[in-house]
């Protein structure tokens, strides 16, 4: 009972609230303050009379929409898991087997480069790289290895490409971190025991470096969960995820109270898996 | 202290700068236009003509139709925008939202000029004024098209399979053309079934949301055939691309771009003779020339080669193009993307 006040008193005392001041109204402003818009609107009637469910209920009791969050999620998914696939041995081969400073320096550099370029340009660049007369099946089918082009625009595997190569320098960079951060002192440690190179990953650099890993696959899963402009150029119009749902309701269709409601599923559905995420966390037992 | 005194020089200038420049700020109004060869051709013939004779800046606020249908509902109490662009369709939205302000004959020496059905009006209110037409018709690759479509049906032919495009509700012209497609099939009104059937049959390749991404799959090769904005199609026709564009024997769906006067400016003056300008045989010249507009001011000349790509071709006139029934299309409209969303966009 008497620690809340006492935490009361150190915050009145401690906190830096002139520091803090910006940013609190910034987060006020650009996040608190639109997020409850959406918010009223999910719960409010279109012809203003009050508050209502209507809308949640026809999101939630219509299977399309459980089909569309399910796609969804699937792609966010696979493509986080990709992304970490990819991503550790990369982060590994920069921190650990690239010697030179100014190389390690040069291909961090290379990796960051395209995250400043527009997710528009790049995803027009897939669609010329996996087009049905694109660079992918024209060379697939100049070797010989299959007769008709294959079709990446327009599935679910061409929005999981775009979106990898999008996301993964999220997972190499949280990584090559973690990875950066052991001391090598404690493998110098485990080789004068009689440790082996596959031991040492297994026992040491693999575990210290799961934190940053996770957090990578995190940044990934809550980013293509989210991801519009991707998904809506390089799913030819013929797949739909729910981003591009929301979308419609708010640019074409203009319907605010069920693009509200859609959208507070699709946090909530993410805030969920997150937190069931941390609940298994591996890293957890350690902290 | 010498800190705290340089501190002051500085405010002190910066106050005289502002105050020095305070008279010449208020001389300015803020238009909502759209982005690309669109908002540039809007500042060289309307704005930049505006701002040399009567010496108002003009502040461009850039975003699509429904996006600054957005804005200005969010800034209903106290409007930033004094006028805005926005297309036919989203025009009548924001007359419904109330958000546009009537445009009265009395205050706009120029709205005469202007063909009496360009002038929108509901209930006493003139809402919007068109400062053009667009048309979208069907783009062909001539190289691997070996006959030219003359229909509308012709996108359904096997051989396309996979490389025509149509727009998605998400494009501006997605619904109308959905509903322009159900009547010209001459299926029941509000029986949307047939029509998502036939869709569904088409194979289409892709479904564009942005006209960007309509001309870069005709620009690749990607797509071979399909609807397009015919300004855009020219504007890769000009670039020597083997594409051709074709008026379908049941004709081009179309559609314009409105001025609107927003309501509760507090430059409503300045805006209306911004509007006034936009009404001008010069500037509507000048976007014809510039985007094909089809001109809505009256004796408007323009050149040959202008005059060929205009919405209604070269001999026509606004009373060629198939113009959508607004208040049709956006009661429809819910109903179509949901239908689009369960039937059409799904693999």
């Amino acid at each position: 009972m008497t620690r809340l006040p006492a935490f009361l008193g150190a915050l009145r005392r401690d906190m830096p609230w002139p520091l803090l001041a910006a940013p609190l109204l910034f987060f006020a402003a650009f996040f608190a303050f639109p997020l409850a818009v959406v918010l009223v609107a999910s719960v409010t009637a279109a012809d203003g009379g009050g508050l209502t469910l209507a809308h949640y209920a026809r999101v939630l009791l219509d299977a399309y929409h459980w089909d569309i969050l399910w796609l969804t999620l699937r792609i966010a998914f696979v493509t986080t898991a990709i992304a970490m696939m990819l991503g550790y041995p990369l982060a590994y081969y920069l921190v650990r087997v690239v010697e030179a400073r100014w190389l390690r320096r040069a291909c961090v550099v290379l990796l960051v480069i395209p995250l400043f370029t527009s997710n528009i340009v790049r995803s027009f660049g897939w669609m010329v790289l996996l087009g049905r007369v694109g660079i992918v099946n024209e060379t697939l089918q100049g070797a010989g290895l299959i007769e008709r082009p294959i079709r990446f625009l327009g599935s679910e595997t061409g929005i999981v490409i775009g979106l990898v190569y999008i996301l993964l320098p999220f997972v190499v960079l949280t990584t090559g971190n973690a990875i950066a951060a052991i001391d090598r002192r404690l493998e110098e440690a485990a080789s004068d025991l009689g440790a082996g190179p596959a031991q040492r990953f297994r026992t040491i650099v693999w575990p210290l470096s799961l934190p940053g890993l996770l957090s990578g696959a995190v940044i990934v899963f809550t980013l293509a969960v989210s991801a519009y402009v991707t998904p809506a150029l390089l799913s030819s119009g013929r797949v739909t995820v729910f981003s591009m749902l929301i979308y419609q309701q708010y640019a074409s269709v203009f319907d605010f109270h069920y693009g509200g409601a859609l959208s507070v599923v699709l946090l909530v559905a993410t805030l969920l898996l997150l937190w069931a995420a941390a609940a298994i966390d591996p890293t957890r037992r350690r902290t | 202290m010498k800190t705290r005194t340089t501190i002051a020089a500085v405010a002190a200038v910066m106050a005289a700068t502002f105050a020095g420049h305070a008279p010449a700020q208020e001389r300015a109004i803020t238009v909502a236009w759209y982005g690309g060869n669109w908002g540039d051709a809007f500042k060289a013939c309307v704005a930049d003509p505006f701002t040399r004779a009567t010496g108002i800046r003009v502040n461009a606020e850039i975003g699509t139709s429904t996006v600054t249908l957005g804005k200005l509902n969010a800034q209903k109490a106290a409007p930033s925008i004094d006028a805005a662009w926005m297309d036919g369709g989203i025009s009548e939205v924001a007359h419904e939202n109330g958000v546009v302000e009537h445009l009265d004959p009395a205050r706009l020496k120029n709205l005469g000029n202007v063909e009496p059905a360009a002038v929108y009006a509901a209930g006493g209110v003139n809402f919007a004024v068109s400062t053009g037409y667009y048309a979208v018709g069907i783009v062909y690759n001539k190289s691997k098209v070996k006959a030219a479509p003359e229909s509308w049906n012709d996108l359904w032919k096997p051989e396309f399979r996979d490389a025509v495009t149509l727009p998605s509700p998400s494009n501006s012209a997605g619904v109308p053309l959905f509903l322009f497609l159900h009547k010209m099939w001459g299926h029941p009104p509000g029986d949307l079934a047939p029509t998502v059937a036939r869709y569904k049959a088409l194979n289409a390749g892709l479904y564009f949301d942005a006209s960007g991404a309509a001309s870069n799959a005709f620009q690749t090769g990607e797509m071979i055939v399909g609807a397009h904005f015919k300004a855009a199609a020219w504007d890769l026709i000009d670039k020597n691309l083997p594409l051709g564009f074709v008026v379908p024997k049941e004709g081009v769906w179309a559609t314009d771009a409105r001025l609107h006067l927003v309501k509760g400016s507090p430059k409503r003056a300045m805006a209306e003779a911004f509007i006034d300008q936009a009404m001008t045989r010069e500037s509507a010249a000048c976007l014809a020339e510039k985007l094909y507009l089809g001109p809505a001011v009256t004796g408007v000349v323009v050149d040959a080669r202008t005059a060929a790509k205009l919405p209604w071709g070269e001999k026509g006139s606004v009373k060629d193009l198939k113009l959508s029934d607004w208040a049709e299309v956006n009661a429809l409209r819910p109903r179509i993307v949901d239908v689009w969303n369960r039937e059409i966009a799904r693999k």
